[in-house]
Protein backbone atom coordinates (compact mmCIF):
# COMPACT_ATOMS: atom_id res chain seq x y z
CA UNK A 1 0.00 0.00 0.00
CA UNK A 2 2.79 1.85 0.37
CA UNK A 3 3.19 3.26 -3.11
CA UNK A 4 -0.24 4.93 -2.94
CA UNK A 5 0.37 8.91 -2.69
CA UNK A 6 -1.15 9.03 0.16
CA UNK A 7 -1.45 5.44 1.97
CA UNK A 8 -2.32 6.81 5.37
CA UNK A 9 -5.89 7.05 4.22
CA UNK A 10 -6.61 3.56 3.40
CA UNK A 11 -6.47 0.83 6.88
CA UNK A 12 -6.82 -2.70 6.28
CA UNK A 13 -9.59 -5.13 7.75
CA UNK A 14 -6.96 -6.71 10.16
CA UNK A 15 -5.73 -2.94 11.12
CA UNK A 16 -9.54 -2.56 12.32
CA UNK A 17 -9.29 -5.82 14.14
CA UNK A 18 -6.54 -4.66 16.06
CA UNK A 19 -8.13 -1.56 16.95
CA UNK A 20 -11.31 -2.28 17.83
CA UNK A 21 -12.00 -0.97 21.46
CA UNK A 22 -9.30 1.99 20.88
CA UNK A 23 -10.30 5.19 22.37
CA UNK A 24 -9.19 7.78 19.51
CA UNK A 25 -10.42 5.80 17.10
CA UNK A 26 -14.06 5.99 15.86
CA UNK A 27 -15.79 3.67 13.28
CA UNK A 28 -18.31 4.53 10.85
CA UNK A 29 -20.58 2.64 8.80
CA UNK A 30 -22.31 4.40 5.41
CA UNK A 31 -24.67 2.23 3.87
CA UNK A 32 -26.26 2.05 0.07
CA UNK A 33 -28.43 -0.49 2.01
CA UNK A 34 -29.58 1.43 4.96
CA UNK A 35 -30.52 -1.77 6.33
CA UNK A 36 -27.36 -3.33 6.55
CA UNK A 37 -26.26 -0.81 9.98
CA UNK A 38 -29.22 -2.81 12.00
CA UNK A 39 -28.80 -6.20 11.04
CA UNK A 40 -25.03 -6.05 12.10
CA UNK A 41 -21.99 -4.14 12.18
CA UNK A 42 -18.42 -3.99 13.45
CA UNK A 43 -18.65 -3.40 17.14
CA UNK A 44 -18.02 -0.09 18.98
CA UNK A 45 -18.91 1.65 15.12
CA UNK A 46 -21.85 3.83 14.52
CA UNK A 47 -23.82 3.89 11.69
CA UNK A 48 -25.25 6.80 9.10
CA UNK A 49 -27.93 7.14 6.95
CA UNK A 50 -27.05 8.81 3.50
CA UNK A 51 -30.73 9.58 2.80
CA UNK A 52 -31.34 11.31 5.84
CA UNK A 53 -28.68 12.22 8.10
CA UNK A 54 -25.55 13.64 5.30
CA UNK A 55 -28.08 15.06 3.04
CA UNK A 56 -30.11 18.41 3.65
CA UNK A 57 -33.70 17.07 3.97
CA UNK A 58 -35.19 20.51 2.15
CA UNK A 59 -33.03 21.90 -0.33
CA UNK A 60 -30.67 19.42 -2.40
CA UNK A 61 -27.70 19.82 -1.20
CA UNK A 62 -25.13 18.40 1.57
CA UNK A 63 -25.67 19.04 4.84
CA UNK A 64 -24.56 22.46 6.49
CA UNK A 65 -21.92 22.92 8.94
CA UNK A 66 -23.88 23.17 11.82
CA UNK A 67 -25.38 19.69 10.87
CA UNK A 68 -22.07 18.10 10.24
CA UNK A 69 -20.98 19.25 13.78
CA UNK A 70 -24.18 18.10 15.33
CA UNK A 71 -24.12 14.58 13.77
CA UNK A 72 -20.68 14.00 14.67
CA UNK A 73 -21.22 15.88 18.20
CA UNK A 74 -23.93 13.33 18.81
CA UNK A 75 -22.28 9.88 18.16
CA UNK A 76 -19.19 11.16 20.02
CA UNK A 77 -17.14 11.80 17.50
CA UNK A 78 -14.12 14.97 18.21
CA UNK A 79 -12.29 16.66 15.61
CA UNK A 80 -9.15 15.00 16.87
CA UNK A 81 -10.35 11.38 16.65
CA UNK A 82 -9.51 9.14 13.77
CA UNK A 83 -12.38 8.22 12.14
CA UNK A 84 -12.41 4.81 9.84
CA UNK A 85 -15.49 5.19 7.44
CA UNK A 86 -16.48 1.81 5.70
CA UNK A 87 -19.76 0.84 4.07
CA UNK A 88 -21.47 -1.87 1.45
CA UNK A 89 -20.62 -1.26 -2.70
CA UNK A 90 -17.03 -1.40 -2.34
CA UNK A 91 -17.63 1.93 0.27
CA UNK A 92 -19.90 3.95 -2.39
CA UNK A 93 -21.30 5.86 0.85
CA UNK A 94 -18.43 5.85 2.98
CA UNK A 95 -16.46 7.20 0.01
CA UNK A 96 -18.93 10.01 -0.60
CA UNK A 97 -19.02 10.12 3.64
CA UNK A 98 -15.13 10.93 3.41
CA UNK A 99 -15.55 13.23 1.13
CA UNK A 100 -17.69 15.12 3.04
CA UNK A 101 -15.55 15.28 6.82
CA UNK A 102 -12.75 15.75 4.22
CA UNK A 103 -14.94 19.13 2.92
CA UNK A 104 -15.98 20.00 6.64
CA UNK A 105 -11.86 20.24 7.41
CA UNK A 106 -11.68 16.36 9.72
CA UNK A 107 -8.11 16.15 9.68
CA UNK A 108 -7.80 12.05 9.97
CA UNK A 109 -10.19 10.27 8.20
CA UNK A 110 -9.13 7.19 6.72
CA UNK A 111 -11.62 4.25 4.48
CA UNK A 112 -11.39 0.63 5.32
CA UNK A 113 -10.36 -0.89 2.21
CA UNK A 114 -12.79 -3.43 0.61
CA UNK A 115 -15.49 -2.12 2.89
CA UNK A 116 -18.09 -4.37 4.86
CA UNK A 117 -17.74 -6.73 1.90
CA UNK A 118 -14.50 -7.94 2.96
CA UNK A 119 -15.13 -7.49 6.50
CA UNK A 120 -18.33 -9.74 6.10
CA UNK A 121 -16.53 -12.60 3.99
CA UNK A 122 -13.57 -12.71 6.64
CA UNK A 123 -14.32 -15.31 9.00
CA UNK A 124 -12.40 -13.74 12.02
CA UNK A 125 -14.00 -10.37 11.68
CA UNK A 126 -16.94 -10.22 14.50
CA UNK A 127 -20.29 -8.26 13.61
CA UNK A 128 -22.87 -6.60 16.44
CA UNK A 129 -25.98 -5.65 16.68
CA UNK A 130 -25.50 -4.02 19.83
CA UNK A 131 -25.35 -0.34 19.79
CA UNK A 132 -22.43 1.43 20.69
CA UNK A 133 -22.03 3.15 24.09
CA UNK A 134 -21.66 7.01 22.99
CA UNK A 135 -20.33 9.82 25.16
CA UNK A 136 -21.29 12.92 22.87
CA UNK A 137 -19.19 15.69 22.02
CA UNK A 138 -18.85 19.34 21.06
CA UNK A 139 -17.91 18.98 17.64
CA UNK A 140 -16.05 21.95 15.84
CA UNK A 141 -16.04 22.14 11.84
CA UNK A 142 -14.03 23.91 9.69
CA UNK A 143 -15.59 26.40 6.31
CA UNK A 144 -16.46 24.04 3.80
CA UNK A 145 -13.56 23.51 1.63
CA UNK A 146 -14.70 24.73 -2.03
CA UNK A 147 -11.56 23.13 -3.40
CA UNK A 148 -13.22 19.40 -2.98
CA UNK A 149 -16.37 20.23 -4.66
CA UNK A 150 -17.17 21.34 -8.45
CA UNK A 151 -20.94 22.69 -8.73
CA UNK A 152 -22.65 23.18 -12.08
CA UNK A 153 -21.78 26.27 -13.48
CA UNK A 154 -18.27 25.46 -13.08
CA UNK A 155 -18.85 22.35 -14.77
CA UNK A 156 -20.22 24.03 -17.91
CA UNK A 157 -17.16 26.14 -18.14
CA UNK A 158 -14.57 23.48 -17.64
CA UNK A 159 -12.29 23.56 -19.92
CA UNK A 160 -8.65 21.86 -20.44
CA UNK A 161 -9.48 19.20 -17.57
CA UNK A 162 -10.07 15.54 -17.02
CA UNK A 163 -13.78 15.18 -16.96
CA UNK A 164 -14.40 11.63 -15.50
CA UNK A 165 -17.68 9.56 -15.56
CA UNK A 166 -17.88 6.66 -13.30
CA UNK A 167 -21.02 5.57 -14.03
CA UNK A 168 -21.75 1.76 -16.18
CA UNK A 169 -21.24 1.77 -19.43
CA UNK A 170 -24.93 2.19 -19.89
CA UNK A 171 -25.32 5.03 -18.74
CA UNK A 172 -22.46 7.07 -20.34
CA UNK A 173 -23.61 6.05 -23.76
CA UNK A 174 -27.39 6.91 -23.16
CA UNK A 175 -29.32 3.73 -23.13
CA UNK A 176 -30.32 3.64 -19.72
CA UNK A 177 -30.34 7.01 -17.65
CA UNK A 178 -30.28 5.34 -14.26
CA UNK A 179 -29.60 1.46 -13.25
CA UNK A 180 -32.51 -0.35 -13.27
CA UNK A 181 -34.51 0.33 -9.72
CA UNK A 182 -32.99 3.26 -8.72
CA UNK A 183 -35.55 5.91 -7.94
CA UNK A 184 -32.97 9.39 -9.03
CA UNK A 185 -33.14 10.31 -12.66
CA UNK A 186 -32.79 12.32 -15.08
CA UNK A 187 -34.11 13.49 -17.90
CA UNK A 188 -31.64 12.66 -20.37
CA UNK A 189 -28.96 10.01 -20.71
CA UNK A 190 -25.90 10.52 -21.95
CA UNK A 191 -22.71 12.32 -21.07
CA UNK A 192 -21.26 15.56 -20.30
CA UNK A 193 -18.80 16.01 -23.38
CA UNK A 194 -15.78 15.27 -23.31
CA UNK A 195 -16.05 12.97 -20.39
CA UNK A 196 -14.06 10.04 -20.33
CA UNK A 197 -15.58 6.76 -19.38
CA UNK A 198 -13.93 4.84 -16.62
CA UNK A 199 -16.12 3.01 -14.32
CA UNK A 200 -15.70 3.23 -10.91
CA UNK A 201 -15.67 -0.37 -10.10
CA UNK A 202 -12.21 -0.12 -12.63
CA UNK A 203 -10.48 0.85 -9.60
CA UNK A 204 -11.21 -2.41 -7.41
CA UNK A 205 -10.21 -5.84 -7.52
CA UNK A 206 -12.12 -9.23 -6.77
CA UNK A 207 -11.99 -8.75 -2.89
CA UNK A 208 -13.26 -4.94 -3.13
CA UNK A 209 -9.91 -3.42 -2.52
CA UNK A 210 -8.54 -0.77 -4.43
CA UNK A 211 -6.04 -1.79 -6.73
CA UNK A 212 -2.35 -0.89 -6.58
CA UNK A 213 -1.25 2.46 -7.66
CA UNK A 214 0.65 1.26 -10.71
CA UNK A 215 -2.00 -0.87 -11.76
CA UNK A 216 -4.41 2.57 -11.46
CA UNK A 217 -2.22 4.77 -12.91
CA UNK A 218 -2.04 2.45 -15.79
CA UNK A 219 -5.80 2.63 -16.37
CA UNK A 220 -6.43 6.06 -15.27
CA UNK A 221 -3.27 7.41 -17.21
CA UNK A 222 -2.20 5.27 -19.56
CA UNK A 223 -5.51 3.74 -20.86
CA UNK A 224 -8.01 6.11 -20.29
CA UNK A 225 -5.90 9.75 -21.06
CA UNK A 226 -6.17 11.21 -17.81
CA UNK A 227 -4.16 14.04 -17.92
CA UNK A 228 -1.81 13.87 -14.31
CA UNK A 229 -0.98 17.85 -15.25
CA UNK A 230 -4.56 18.84 -15.41
CA UNK A 231 -7.01 19.03 -13.28
CA UNK A 232 -10.17 17.03 -13.03
CA UNK A 233 -13.56 16.28 -12.19
CA UNK A 234 -15.30 12.64 -11.35
CA UNK A 235 -18.98 12.66 -11.25
CA UNK A 236 -21.74 9.97 -11.64
CA UNK A 237 -25.69 10.09 -10.87
CA UNK A 238 -25.96 11.21 -7.60
CA UNK A 239 -22.28 11.79 -6.50
CA UNK A 240 -21.51 8.56 -4.61
CA UNK A 241 -19.24 6.78 -7.33
CA UNK A 242 -17.88 9.79 -7.95
CA UNK A 243 -16.41 10.22 -4.46
CA UNK A 244 -15.04 6.81 -4.86
CA UNK A 245 -13.19 7.92 -7.79
CA UNK A 246 -12.56 11.41 -6.25
CA UNK A 247 -10.71 9.24 -3.27
CA UNK A 248 -8.82 7.33 -5.95
CA UNK A 249 -7.71 10.10 -7.71
CA UNK A 250 -6.88 12.49 -5.39
CA UNK A 251 -5.60 10.05 -2.19
CA UNK A 252 -4.25 7.27 -3.90
CA UNK A 253 -2.93 8.84 -7.09
CA UNK A 254 -2.02 11.98 -5.89
CA UNK A 255 -3.29 14.12 -8.57
CA UNK A 256 -3.63 17.66 -8.39
CA UNK A 257 -6.79 19.31 -7.76
CA UNK A 258 -9.25 16.68 -8.16
CA UNK A 259 -12.88 17.61 -7.58
CA UNK A 260 -15.85 15.62 -7.09
CA UNK A 261 -19.36 17.23 -8.86
CA UNK A 262 -22.09 15.75 -6.42
CA UNK A 263 -24.93 17.18 -8.48
CA UNK A 264 -23.61 14.79 -11.34
CA UNK A 265 -26.13 13.00 -14.05
CA UNK A 266 -29.29 13.73 -11.95
CA UNK A 267 -28.82 17.58 -12.26
CA UNK A 268 -26.84 17.57 -15.53
CA UNK A 269 -28.79 15.23 -17.35
CA UNK A 270 -32.02 17.61 -16.29
CA UNK A 271 -30.54 21.41 -17.44
CA UNK A 272 -32.93 22.65 -20.37
CA UNK A 273 -30.12 23.53 -23.04
CA UNK A 274 -27.37 21.72 -21.45
CA UNK A 275 -24.81 20.19 -24.23
CA UNK A 276 -24.96 16.40 -23.94
CA UNK A 277 -22.83 13.41 -26.41
CA UNK A 278 -24.38 10.07 -26.31
CA UNK B 1 -45.02 -44.51 1.48
CA UNK B 2 -45.65 -46.91 -1.79
CA UNK B 3 -44.90 -44.56 -5.18
CA UNK B 4 -47.18 -47.07 -7.30
CA UNK B 5 -50.21 -46.23 -5.31
CA UNK B 6 -48.61 -42.79 -4.45
CA UNK B 7 -49.77 -43.19 -0.66
CA UNK B 8 -47.62 -41.29 1.67
CA UNK B 9 -47.53 -40.70 5.28
CA UNK B 10 -46.52 -37.29 4.89
CA UNK B 11 -44.90 -34.64 2.60
CA UNK B 12 -41.50 -35.55 2.89
CA UNK B 13 -41.99 -38.78 1.40
CA UNK B 14 -43.08 -37.30 -1.35
CA UNK B 15 -39.64 -35.95 -1.91
CA UNK B 16 -37.83 -37.23 -5.84
CA UNK B 17 -35.75 -39.90 -5.99
CA UNK B 18 -34.67 -42.88 -8.34
CA UNK B 19 -37.52 -44.35 -7.33
CA UNK B 20 -40.11 -41.74 -7.19
CA UNK B 21 -38.50 -39.46 -10.53
CA UNK B 22 -40.26 -36.38 -11.37
CA UNK B 23 -41.30 -36.88 -14.91
CA UNK B 24 -39.56 -36.64 -18.49
CA UNK B 25 -42.15 -34.90 -21.10
CA UNK B 26 -41.28 -35.42 -24.88
CA UNK B 27 -41.78 -32.04 -27.30
CA UNK B 28 -43.74 -32.71 -30.13
CA UNK B 29 -44.81 -29.52 -31.31
CA UNK B 30 -41.47 -27.19 -30.89
CA UNK B 31 -38.80 -29.28 -31.79
CA UNK B 32 -39.97 -32.18 -34.47
CA UNK B 33 -36.65 -33.59 -34.94
CA UNK B 34 -36.47 -37.23 -35.12
CA UNK B 35 -33.01 -37.85 -35.35
CA UNK B 36 -32.57 -35.74 -31.72
CA UNK B 37 -35.89 -35.96 -29.59
CA UNK B 38 -35.45 -33.00 -26.48
CA UNK B 39 -37.73 -34.38 -23.43
CA UNK B 40 -38.45 -31.52 -20.56
CA UNK B 41 -38.25 -33.31 -16.79
CA UNK B 42 -40.80 -31.61 -15.41
CA UNK B 43 -39.50 -30.35 -11.65
CA UNK B 44 -42.45 -28.52 -10.92
CA UNK B 45 -43.78 -31.69 -9.90
CA UNK B 46 -41.70 -31.93 -6.94
CA UNK B 47 -44.09 -31.22 -3.65
CA UNK B 48 -42.71 -27.88 -2.96
CA UNK B 49 -43.04 -26.79 -6.81
CA UNK B 50 -39.79 -26.63 -7.93
CA UNK B 51 -36.29 -28.16 -8.45
CA UNK B 52 -35.15 -25.86 -5.51
CA UNK B 53 -37.08 -29.05 -3.50
CA UNK B 54 -33.80 -31.03 -3.94
CA UNK B 55 -31.27 -28.43 -2.53
CA UNK B 56 -33.81 -27.41 0.29
CA UNK B 57 -34.28 -30.83 1.66
CA UNK B 58 -30.89 -31.96 1.16
CA UNK B 59 -29.89 -28.30 2.97
CA UNK B 60 -32.15 -28.03 5.83
CA UNK B 61 -31.53 -32.08 5.97
CA UNK B 62 -28.10 -31.35 6.89
CA UNK B 63 -28.38 -28.12 9.11
CA UNK B 64 -31.02 -30.35 11.37
CA UNK B 65 -28.49 -33.47 11.42
CA UNK B 66 -25.49 -31.33 12.86
CA UNK B 67 -27.67 -29.86 15.41
CA UNK B 68 -27.54 -26.30 13.64
CA UNK B 69 -31.47 -25.89 14.78
CA UNK B 70 -31.56 -26.10 18.36
CA UNK B 71 -32.48 -23.79 20.98
CA UNK B 72 -35.36 -22.85 18.95
CA UNK B 73 -32.91 -20.99 15.81
CA UNK B 74 -34.09 -20.30 12.70
CA UNK B 75 -32.18 -20.52 8.98
CA UNK B 76 -32.04 -17.16 7.32
CA UNK B 77 -31.28 -17.44 3.48
CA UNK B 78 -30.87 -15.32 0.47
CA UNK B 79 -33.31 -16.50 -2.10
CA UNK B 80 -35.00 -15.63 -5.51
CA UNK B 81 -38.02 -17.26 -4.42
CA UNK B 82 -37.74 -20.90 -5.06
CA UNK B 83 -35.51 -22.09 -2.77
CA UNK B 84 -36.89 -20.09 -0.09
CA UNK B 85 -40.54 -20.94 -0.58
CA UNK B 86 -39.22 -24.68 -0.86
CA UNK B 87 -37.48 -24.46 2.22
CA UNK B 88 -40.10 -22.51 4.33
CA UNK B 89 -42.11 -24.84 3.55
CA UNK B 90 -40.34 -27.56 4.73
CA UNK B 91 -38.93 -25.58 8.05
CA UNK B 92 -42.43 -25.01 9.22
CA UNK B 93 -43.60 -28.04 9.09
CA UNK B 94 -40.61 -29.68 10.77
CA UNK B 95 -41.19 -26.56 13.47
CA UNK B 96 -38.55 -24.03 12.49
CA UNK B 97 -38.32 -20.73 11.03
CA UNK B 98 -37.13 -18.78 7.92
CA UNK B 99 -35.86 -15.48 7.52
CA UNK B 100 -35.75 -14.97 4.01
CA UNK B 101 -33.54 -12.31 2.01
CA UNK B 102 -35.23 -11.52 -1.03
CA UNK B 103 -34.20 -9.36 -4.25
CA UNK B 104 -36.73 -6.74 -5.19
CA UNK B 105 -36.49 -7.83 -8.48
CA UNK B 106 -37.94 -11.34 -8.08
CA UNK B 107 -41.88 -11.61 -9.10
CA UNK B 108 -44.50 -10.79 -6.54
CA UNK B 109 -46.50 -14.05 -6.83
CA UNK B 110 -42.99 -15.38 -5.56
CA UNK B 111 -42.55 -12.64 -2.63
CA UNK B 112 -46.44 -13.21 -1.70
CA UNK B 113 -45.74 -16.95 -1.91
CA UNK B 114 -43.15 -16.94 0.69
CA UNK B 115 -45.27 -15.43 3.08
CA UNK B 116 -48.04 -17.98 2.58
CA UNK B 117 -46.14 -20.40 2.94
CA UNK B 118 -44.62 -18.63 6.56
CA UNK B 119 -41.85 -17.12 5.76
CA UNK B 120 -40.77 -13.86 7.38
CA UNK B 121 -39.50 -11.25 4.62
CA UNK B 122 -36.69 -9.02 3.84
CA UNK B 123 -36.66 -7.56 0.80
CA UNK B 124 -34.09 -5.31 -0.47
CA UNK B 125 -32.73 -3.21 -3.61
CA UNK B 126 -30.25 -5.82 -5.14
CA UNK B 127 -29.71 -3.84 -8.43
CA UNK B 128 -26.98 -1.89 -7.32
CA UNK B 129 -24.00 -2.27 -10.39
CA UNK B 130 -22.79 -5.50 -8.18
CA UNK B 131 -19.25 -4.74 -7.93
CA UNK B 132 -16.45 -7.46 -9.09
CA UNK B 133 -16.44 -10.22 -6.51
CA UNK B 134 -19.12 -8.97 -4.21
CA UNK B 135 -22.22 -10.96 -3.57
CA UNK B 136 -25.74 -9.65 -4.05
CA UNK B 137 -27.13 -7.56 -1.81
CA UNK B 138 -29.09 -10.27 -0.30
CA UNK B 139 -26.52 -12.65 0.01
CA UNK B 140 -24.66 -10.66 2.48
CA UNK B 141 -27.59 -9.62 4.08
CA UNK B 142 -28.13 -12.98 4.75
CA UNK B 143 -24.72 -13.58 5.92
CA UNK B 144 -24.95 -10.15 7.80
CA UNK B 145 -27.33 -11.71 9.85
CA UNK B 146 -26.21 -15.54 10.32
CA UNK B 147 -22.95 -13.43 11.87
CA UNK B 148 -24.25 -10.73 13.69
CA UNK B 149 -27.20 -13.02 15.35
CA UNK B 150 -25.76 -16.18 15.02
CA UNK B 151 -27.95 -16.90 18.35
CA UNK B 152 -30.79 -16.45 16.37
CA UNK B 153 -29.41 -17.97 12.19
CA UNK B 154 -28.41 -20.46 10.83
CA UNK B 155 -27.58 -19.79 7.26
CA UNK B 156 -27.17 -23.08 4.43
CA UNK B 157 -25.59 -20.54 2.01
CA UNK B 158 -27.09 -22.14 -1.06
CA UNK B 159 -24.18 -20.47 -3.05
CA UNK B 160 -21.64 -21.64 -1.56
CA UNK B 161 -23.00 -25.16 0.04
CA UNK B 162 -21.43 -28.79 -1.24
CA UNK B 163 -24.79 -29.40 -0.17
CA UNK B 164 -26.78 -28.03 -2.84
CA UNK B 165 -24.50 -30.21 -5.25
CA UNK B 166 -24.73 -33.37 -3.76
CA UNK B 167 -28.71 -33.17 -3.75
CA UNK B 168 -28.60 -33.55 -8.10
CA UNK B 169 -26.05 -36.13 -7.39
CA UNK B 170 -28.29 -38.06 -5.19
CA UNK B 171 -31.46 -37.70 -7.17
CA UNK B 172 -31.71 -35.55 -10.62
CA UNK B 173 -28.32 -37.23 -11.97
CA UNK B 174 -29.78 -40.80 -11.33
CA UNK B 175 -33.52 -40.60 -12.31
CA UNK B 176 -32.48 -39.21 -15.56
CA UNK B 177 -30.02 -42.25 -15.82
CA UNK B 178 -32.83 -44.52 -15.66
CA UNK B 179 -35.38 -42.79 -16.67
CA UNK B 180 -33.48 -42.61 -20.45
CA UNK B 181 -32.01 -45.80 -19.77
CA UNK B 182 -28.45 -44.86 -20.42
CA UNK B 183 -29.64 -42.85 -24.23
CA UNK B 184 -28.68 -39.41 -22.54
CA UNK B 185 -26.36 -37.51 -25.04
CA UNK B 186 -27.49 -33.69 -23.87
CA UNK B 187 -28.32 -32.16 -20.95
CA UNK B 188 -29.73 -28.52 -20.98
CA UNK B 189 -29.76 -26.65 -17.77
CA UNK B 190 -30.36 -23.14 -17.00
CA UNK B 191 -27.40 -21.33 -14.46
CA UNK B 192 -28.99 -20.10 -10.60
CA UNK B 193 -26.44 -21.31 -7.72
CA UNK B 194 -25.22 -23.86 -10.30
CA UNK B 195 -25.75 -26.67 -7.84
CA UNK B 196 -28.41 -28.16 -10.98
CA UNK B 197 -26.15 -27.89 -13.43
CA UNK B 198 -22.60 -29.50 -10.96
CA UNK B 199 -24.42 -32.07 -9.78
CA UNK B 200 -26.06 -33.63 -12.75
CA UNK B 201 -23.21 -33.19 -14.74
CA UNK B 202 -20.80 -34.84 -12.23
CA UNK B 203 -23.27 -37.68 -12.12
CA UNK B 204 -23.67 -38.25 -15.51
CA UNK B 205 -20.44 -37.62 -16.84
CA UNK B 206 -19.53 -40.32 -14.62
CA UNK B 207 -21.80 -42.49 -16.31
CA UNK B 208 -20.77 -41.63 -19.67
CA UNK B 209 -18.05 -38.33 -20.18
CA UNK B 210 -19.45 -37.77 -23.61
CA UNK B 211 -22.47 -36.89 -22.49
CA UNK B 212 -22.57 -32.65 -23.51
CA UNK B 213 -23.86 -30.67 -21.01
CA UNK B 214 -24.95 -27.09 -21.91
CA UNK B 215 -25.74 -24.41 -19.60
CA UNK B 216 -28.25 -21.56 -20.94
CA UNK B 217 -27.65 -18.12 -19.54
CA UNK B 218 -29.83 -15.02 -20.18
CA UNK B 219 -28.54 -12.33 -21.75
CA UNK B 220 -26.82 -9.03 -19.63
CA UNK B 221 -29.49 -6.97 -17.82
CA UNK B 222 -31.93 -10.17 -17.89
CA UNK B 223 -35.16 -10.01 -16.15
CA UNK B 224 -35.75 -14.15 -15.63
CA UNK B 225 -35.75 -14.72 -12.18
CA UNK B 226 -33.22 -17.06 -10.29
CA UNK B 227 -30.82 -17.19 -13.46
CA UNK B 228 -27.69 -15.60 -13.66
CA UNK B 229 -25.66 -14.10 -16.64
CA UNK B 230 -21.44 -15.08 -16.46
CA UNK B 231 -20.69 -11.85 -15.63
CA UNK B 232 -23.08 -12.33 -12.32
CA UNK B 233 -21.43 -16.14 -11.48
CA UNK B 234 -19.00 -14.90 -9.55
CA UNK B 235 -21.52 -15.00 -6.61
CA UNK B 236 -21.86 -18.94 -7.13
CA UNK B 237 -19.03 -20.75 -5.61
CA UNK B 238 -20.80 -23.81 -7.30
CA UNK B 239 -20.01 -23.00 -10.95
CA UNK B 240 -17.37 -25.70 -12.60
CA UNK B 241 -16.49 -24.61 -15.67
CA UNK B 242 -14.63 -27.83 -16.54
CA UNK B 243 -18.49 -29.72 -15.82
CA UNK B 244 -19.94 -27.99 -18.74
CA UNK B 245 -19.39 -27.62 -22.59
CA UNK B 246 -20.95 -24.82 -23.80
CA UNK B 247 -22.43 -21.87 -21.95
CA UNK B 248 -25.60 -20.15 -24.59
CA UNK B 249 -25.96 -16.57 -23.91
CA UNK B 250 -29.99 -16.27 -25.12
CA UNK B 251 -32.22 -12.84 -25.33
CA UNK B 252 -33.86 -13.20 -22.53
CA UNK B 253 -37.05 -12.05 -23.28
CA UNK B 254 -37.10 -14.82 -25.70
CA UNK B 255 -37.52 -17.11 -22.19
CA UNK B 256 -41.18 -15.23 -21.98
CA UNK B 257 -41.76 -16.35 -25.55
CA UNK B 258 -41.01 -19.36 -25.74
CA UNK B 259 -42.59 -20.42 -21.96
CA UNK B 260 -45.71 -19.11 -23.52
CA UNK B 261 -45.23 -21.32 -26.52
CA UNK B 262 -44.34 -24.46 -24.15
CA UNK B 263 -48.23 -23.56 -22.54
CA UNK B 264 -49.82 -22.89 -25.73
CA UNK B 265 -48.17 -25.44 -28.28
CA UNK B 266 -47.32 -28.37 -25.93
CA UNK B 267 -49.32 -27.91 -22.82
CA UNK B 268 -46.58 -27.53 -20.66
CA UNK B 269 -47.13 -25.07 -18.11
CA UNK B 270 -43.50 -24.03 -17.74
CA UNK B 271 -41.93 -21.24 -16.46
CA UNK B 272 -39.63 -18.29 -18.44
CA UNK B 273 -36.63 -20.53 -17.01
CA UNK B 274 -37.78 -23.30 -18.91
CA UNK B 275 -38.20 -20.94 -22.04
CA UNK B 276 -35.16 -20.02 -21.88
CA UNK B 277 -34.01 -23.89 -21.97
CA UNK B 278 -35.60 -24.56 -24.29
CA UNK B 279 -34.40 -21.81 -27.18
CA UNK B 280 -30.72 -23.00 -26.42
CA UNK B 281 -31.74 -26.38 -26.65
CA UNK B 282 -33.26 -25.99 -30.14
CA UNK B 283 -30.27 -23.83 -31.06
CA UNK B 284 -28.08 -26.98 -30.53
CA UNK B 285 -30.81 -29.60 -32.18
CA UNK B 286 -29.32 -27.26 -34.94
CA UNK B 287 -25.78 -27.55 -34.49
CA UNK B 288 -25.22 -31.12 -33.38
CA UNK B 289 -28.47 -32.79 -35.37
CA UNK B 290 -28.77 -36.19 -33.43
CA UNK B 291 -28.68 -36.38 -30.18
CA UNK B 292 -30.99 -37.30 -27.06
CA UNK B 293 -31.70 -34.50 -24.97
CA UNK B 294 -32.68 -33.91 -21.60
CA UNK B 295 -33.78 -29.99 -20.40
CA UNK B 296 -34.04 -29.54 -16.86
CA UNK B 297 -37.49 -27.53 -16.44
CA UNK B 298 -37.06 -25.77 -13.13
CA UNK B 299 -40.68 -24.64 -12.38
CA UNK B 300 -43.76 -23.45 -13.60
CA UNK B 301 -45.46 -20.42 -15.00
CA UNK B 302 -47.58 -19.14 -11.67
CA UNK B 303 -45.26 -17.84 -10.26
CA UNK B 304 -44.69 -15.17 -13.25
CA UNK B 305 -48.21 -13.45 -14.24
CA UNK B 306 -46.99 -10.31 -13.44
CA UNK B 307 -43.28 -11.04 -15.18
CA UNK B 308 -45.56 -12.39 -18.28
CA UNK B 309 -47.56 -9.15 -18.38
CA UNK B 310 -44.35 -6.77 -18.28
CA UNK B 311 -42.52 -9.02 -21.57
CA UNK B 312 -45.66 -10.65 -23.43
CA UNK B 313 -47.76 -7.35 -25.29
CA UNK B 314 -51.55 -8.32 -25.19
CA UNK B 315 -51.40 -10.41 -21.65
CA UNK B 316 -52.48 -7.26 -20.01
CA UNK B 317 -55.38 -6.30 -22.19
CA UNK B 318 -58.76 -7.19 -22.10
CA UNK B 319 -58.20 -8.35 -18.71
CA UNK B 320 -61.44 -5.53 -17.36
CA UNK B 321 -65.23 -5.69 -18.52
Amino acid sequence: MTNYSNPEVLVETDWVKQNLGNLGIKFVEIDVDTKAYEAGHIPGAVGFNWQTQLQDQVRRDIISKEAFEKLLGDVGISPNDTVVLYGDNNNWFSAYGFWLFKIYGHKDVRLMNGGRGKWLNENDKPLTTEKPRIVPTRYEAAAPDPGLRVMLPQVLQAKNCNLVDVRSNDEFTGKVIAPPGMSETAQRGGHIPGAKSVPWNTAVGPDGTFKSAEELRAIYVNQKGVDPKKDSIAYCRIGERASHTWFVLKYLLGLPNVKSYDGSWTEYGSIVGAPIEK
Amino acid sequence: MNHKTRVYENVFEMLPSEENPTPLVRLNKLNQCAEFPLYAKLEWMNPFGSVKDRAAWELLRDIEERGELANGRGIVEPTSGNTGISMAAMARARGYRLLAIVPNKVPLEKKVLLKIVGADLEVISDELCPAPGLGDGSINLAKTHAKASAHKYVMPNQYENSKNVEAHIKTTGPEIWKQTEGRITHLFASLGTCGTVTGISRFLRGKNPNIKVIAVQPSEGHDVPGLRNVSQLGVSKLFDSSLVDDILEIDFHLAYTRALELCQNEGLLAGPSSGLIVEGALEIVRRDKRGYGVMIFPDNIFKYTSNMMKHIPGLSSGLQP
